[in-house]
Order: structure tokens, then C-alpha cells, then sequence
């Protein structure tokens, strides 16, 4: 579904993205982790092109992201993509939100739109809100009405990019439950977190990134309890508290 | 010397000559001003938004012309398109729309700093979210960036209207029949009404500019601006005051003072 070839990225003479080679499978949910700076959100925006690469390749569902023949609107319609500050349109109720890219891309009829959004609403638990602005929506709805903005383009591949980290811990898992079923319907998701209850339960491989690399990738119990490679250890054992069994070999 | 005999002259300020002669006094600022609103916010969009282009040889034509034009005196701009266009189109250009070309080439330049501002300040994730779901850019733009440009350009859109408004009143200086005019008119051939005159003049300018600011904050109501607290116009800060004007009964600058709060939401 997502096949990343020798793919090179420099902002000027940064280099964001180094030699990534990744292969993700249709139905499969990859979760990205690693340090601030490591490029996971640039990563995750070069699959939709919203940020282009210089060197290698990107394959998203047979298309080729480096040849500019390659229609974006068409890509990007096939893939949605869920943003830490949630992006929503503030002149626009949470309804109107979800109804305007379907109108205006798939161009359907409002009063199809708006079925389908309902829909979408009741699936994230926000019918009520329907006609609330995003200002007055809390930031676990506001974050449920941009994944519902998302599906109403039946996209074939969903993008993450750390949708809990801008909230409060108790609107964590309102979200992710969401996330969760979506999962288990069988969608391809590519999710950057540092959730690792959400990486554990539906995560089929988790990718470490550090600096630009990927440095490891393994199912998440490797990855996260018994990693392999020490900047992953020192990682893992900073961020989520785990006592990682290589650490206190080393320690003694 | 009744009253009434002092503004006897009240058409004459109002429509100039208009039933039997030409359109002029008041009426013909409103008509200037219209033109010129409508005209240079054409061409404002327009400048302001390839202003924004990163393509210089786009964006320096721009800010050349910007700068141009906010660097010189109105009254400069009217001369030189007074003497300017009839060399262009020969003799027959009217000062009115010499005028007008002048108000428009004028205003174009500061509306096209207040759409590129108003663009700027919608925030970059906003575009991302749009071309995510699909959108081309174009409906990017139009559906999702622009409407919250425009909310953000409002205000600076109604105090530059309103001042242009009242720059109509320079355009006097190469014979243009407005309210200025009229009131100079008058005071010269009847010194005895000058004091009415000038009053009218202000008069005049000062309900025409209120109308605007009033119906402005209508719609800015309307279309709800005013969720940007700071460009509420009823919004008071008596914290940030030297000397506050309410003696606090608690502590602390949360405590908003009653005329700010109260019916706020
Ligand atoms: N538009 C940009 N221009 C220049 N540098 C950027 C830009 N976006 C990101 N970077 C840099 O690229 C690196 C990776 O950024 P990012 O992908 O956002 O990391 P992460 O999401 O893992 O925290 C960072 O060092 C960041 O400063
Ligand atoms: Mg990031």
C-alpha cells in the first residue's frame, strides 16, 4: 500500500529523512515513535506529499509520488490525515466541517453530504454537537470531529501525527478509542505516538525513528520492552518509564 | 439673518446641481468613494495576494507599487493623474474620473496590506487541513482560507473605507463639484453663510462615516469578529490602566471590571 524506497530528505542542508526503506501493507497499523526533531511528522507528510522528497521513491496504492504527473488531489483524497492541533475550520460548525471536502472533491449533493456526516458524528459519539463551532467544542471533540472530517472521504490509508499530545489526559482516550475501532475495522493507519497502551493493543509493527533514520522496527512488546538498539533503549526508558532489562544489565 | 436663510443652500451641499445640472456636493463623495472602494479592492486583492508570492519577479513588481504609492501624498497622486491621463486618453477625461482613477490607485496599495495581513495571520495548518482531505487549491482558498482572511481584515478594511470616505474630500483641489467644493463655493460668493458652510461640511462627512462604522459593526456582529476579543469595540481594559478607574474588592487581574464582563458571550 506504502512503499518507501531509498527516500532522502534536507531542509537546506538539514537532512530530515535518511535512506528510509519501509514497506506498509494494506490493513496494517504502523505506529512512529522517536525523539522530538527525529523527522516522524515530516515522514508522515511525504506520504500525502505535503512535503516533497528529494531523493528515492514513494509508492502510495501504485501511485509514484516523485512523478509530477501524479494527480494530488486524486492522493490526497485517498488518504486522511489527523493533525496534533486538529485543524479544524473555525468559520465552520462541526457538521459543515465535515461536509465540505465531499462536496467540493467527490462533489456530492448537501443533502448526501450531510447524511454522511451524521453518520460519521454518531460513530464518534458527537451528534449533539452537530452545529457547535470548533471554539466551543472540547479538544478530545474537536479532535473526534477532525477524524470524522477525514473518513467522510473514505480514504484508504489514515495519517496520525501525535492526535492525543495537544490534550488533556482525560480527553486521551475518547480519541483513541475511536482510533482503536477504526483499527480494528481494518484500516491502514499510520499513527506517530507516544501512546504505547494504543501502539500495544492495535499496533502491528512499531517503527523507531531517530535523527532522520529509522532505527528499528519491530512488533511493539520488541520494540518497546526488549529493544535492541541502545539509542532505543535510552529512549524508551526516558519517555515511558519502562525499566528496560538491557539498562540494568548494563547499570551493573 | 434667519436660519433658515443660512442653509438655504442645503441641495446645493447635498446633490449639487443635480435635476438641472451635474451630480455633485455630498451625493457625489458617496459616488466617488463607491467607485473607488469597489474598483481598488479589485485590484487591492489582487496586488495583495501576488504580494504573497514567493516568485520575485511577481512579488517585486508589488511591492514596488505598494511602496510607491504609501510613500507619496495623496494630493500628489491626484495631480499626477490629472495631468497624467488626459495625455494617456486625450483631452476629454473628466476630472471626476480622473478622480477616481487617483482614489483607486491609492487605495489599492493599503487595501493590498490589509489582505496580505489578513491572509498571513490564518494559520498554516489550516491550508495543510484542506489539501489533506483533497481539495484543490483553489477551494482551499476559497472556501476555507479566504472567508477566515476576510473576517481577520474586516475591521482595518471599515477605518480604511471610512478614511478614504473623507480623502474625497482632497479631490476638491482639481475642481471636482463635492461637498468641500460646494462649501468653498459658497463661502466665497456669500461670505455672510460661511459659518453655515463649514458646518454643513462637517455635518455632512461626520453622518456619512458614522453610517459606515455603525453598519460596519453590524455585520462584523454578524458574522461574528468580535470572537477575536481584542477588536471588540465595547471591549475595556481597566486593569492595564495607571490609575484604575474601580477599586478592587478582591485581588488579582482576573477580576475583570464590571463594564468589560457583562455581557460578553
Ligand atoms: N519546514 C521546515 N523547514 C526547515 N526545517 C524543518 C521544517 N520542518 C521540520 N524541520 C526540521 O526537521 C526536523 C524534523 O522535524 P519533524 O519531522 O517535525 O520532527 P518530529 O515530528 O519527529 O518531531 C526538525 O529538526 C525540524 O526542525
Ligand atoms: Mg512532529
Amino acid at each position: 500500500m506504502i512503499k518507501f524506497i531509498a527516500t532522502n530528505k534536507w531542509f537546506h542542508n538539514h537532512h530530515v529523512l535518511r535512506n528510509i526503506n519501509l514497506e506498509i501493507s494494506k490493513g496494517e497499523v504502523i505506529v512512529i515513535c522517536g525523539p522530538s526533531g527525529a523527522g516522524k511528522s515530516t515522514l508522515l507528510r511525504t506520504i500525502n506529499k505535503l512535503e516533497s522528497i528529494d531523493d528515492g521513491e514513494i509508492i502510495v496504492d501504485g501511485m509514484y509520488l516523485s512523478d509530477p504527473k501524479t494527480d494530488l488531489t486524486a492522493l490526497r483524497a485517498e488518504i486522511g490525515m489527523v493533525f496534533q492541533h486538529f485543524n479544524l475550520y473555525p468559520h465552520k460548525t462541526a457538521l459543515k466541517n465535515i461536509t465540505l471536502a465531499p462536496r467540493k472533491v467527490r462533489g456530492l449533493g448537501k443533502k448526501q453530504a450531510t447524511e454522511k456526516a451524521l453518520k460519521l458524528l454518531e460513530r464518534v459519539g458527537l451528534t449533539h454537537r452537530r452545529d457547535a463551532f470548533p471554539v466551543q467544542l472540547s479538544g478530545g471533540e474537536q479532535q473526534r470531529v477532525a477524524i470524522a472530517r477525514s473518513l467522510a472521504m473514505e480514504p484508504k490509508i489514515m495519517l496520525f501525527d501525535e492526535p492525543t499530545s495537544a490534550l488533556d489526559p482525560e480527553l486521551i482516550n475518547e480519541v483513541l478509542d475511536v482510533m482503536v475501532s477504526l483499527a480494528k475495522e481494518g484500516m491502514t493507519m499510520v499513527v506517530v505516538t507516544h501512546e504505547i497502551g494504543f501502539a500495544q493493543k492495535v499496533a502491528d509493527r512499531v517503527v523507531f525513528m531517530d535523527d532522520g533514520e529509522i532505527i528499528e522496527t519491530g512488533i511493539p512488546p520488541d520494540i518497546f520492552v526488549n529493544p535492541q538498539h541502545p539509542r532505543t533503549r535510552n529512549f524508551m526508558s526516558s519517555v515511558f518509564h519502562i525499566p528496560v532489562f538491557g539498562e540494568t544489565e548494563e547499570e551493573k | 439673518m434667519d436660519l433658515l436663510d443660512q442653509f438655504s443652500n442645503i441641495n446645493f451641499y447635498l446633490f449639487g446641481t443635480f435635476p438641472k445640472g451635474e451630480v455633485g456636493g455630498l451625493l457625489l463623495n458617496i459616488i466617488m468613494a463607491f467607485l473607488a472602494i469597489c474598483f481598488s479592492c479589485v485590484f487591492g486583492i489582487m496586488l495583495g495576494y501576488s504580494r504573497l508570492s514567493c516568485r520575485l519577479y511577481i512579488k517585486l513588481p508589488c511591492i514596488a507599487y505598494i511602496e510607491l504609492v504609501r510613500s507619496t501624498p495623496l494630493i500628489m497622486i491626484i495631480f499626477w493623474f490629472y495631468f497624467f491621463l488626459p495625455y494617456l486618453f486625450g483631452g476629454n477625461v473628466t476630472v471626476f474620473w480622473s478622480a477616481v482613477v487617483s482614489l483607486c490607485a491609492y487605495a489599492a496599495a493599503y487595501q493590498a496590506e490589509i489582505v496580505r495581513a489578513g491572509i498571513m495571520a490564518v494559520p498554516k495548518g489550516q491550508l495543510e487541513a484542506a489539501l489533506s482531505t483533497g481539495m484543490s487549491r483553489y477551494n482551499a482558498m476559497r472556501y476555507v482560507i479566504l472567508p477566515q482572511a476576510f473576517k481577520i481584515m474586516l475591521p482595518s478594511f471599515v477605518s480604511f473605507f471610512v478614511s478614504l470616505f473623507k480623502d474625497t474630500s482632497v479631490t476638491y483641489i482639481i475642481g471636482v463639484m463635492e461637498l468641500t467644493q460646494t462649501g468653498i463655493i459658497v463661502s466665497q460668493r456669500q461670505p455672510d453663510k460661511i459659518y453655515a458652510a463649514y458646518l454643513s461640511m462637517a455635518i455632512g462627512f461626520w453622518v456619512v462615516c458614522f453610517t459606515m462604522s455603525h453598519l460596519a459593526r453590524r455585520l462584523e456582529k454578524r458574522i461574528g469578529v468580535f470572537d477575536l476579543e481584542s477588536i471588540r469595540p465595547d471591549a475595556c481594559r481597566d486593569e492595564f490602566m495607571l490609575v484604575p478607574k474601580t477599586k478592587k474588592t478582591g485581588e488579582g487581574v482576573d477580576e475583570t471590571p464590571s463594564c468589560c464582563s457583562s455581557d460578553s458571550k
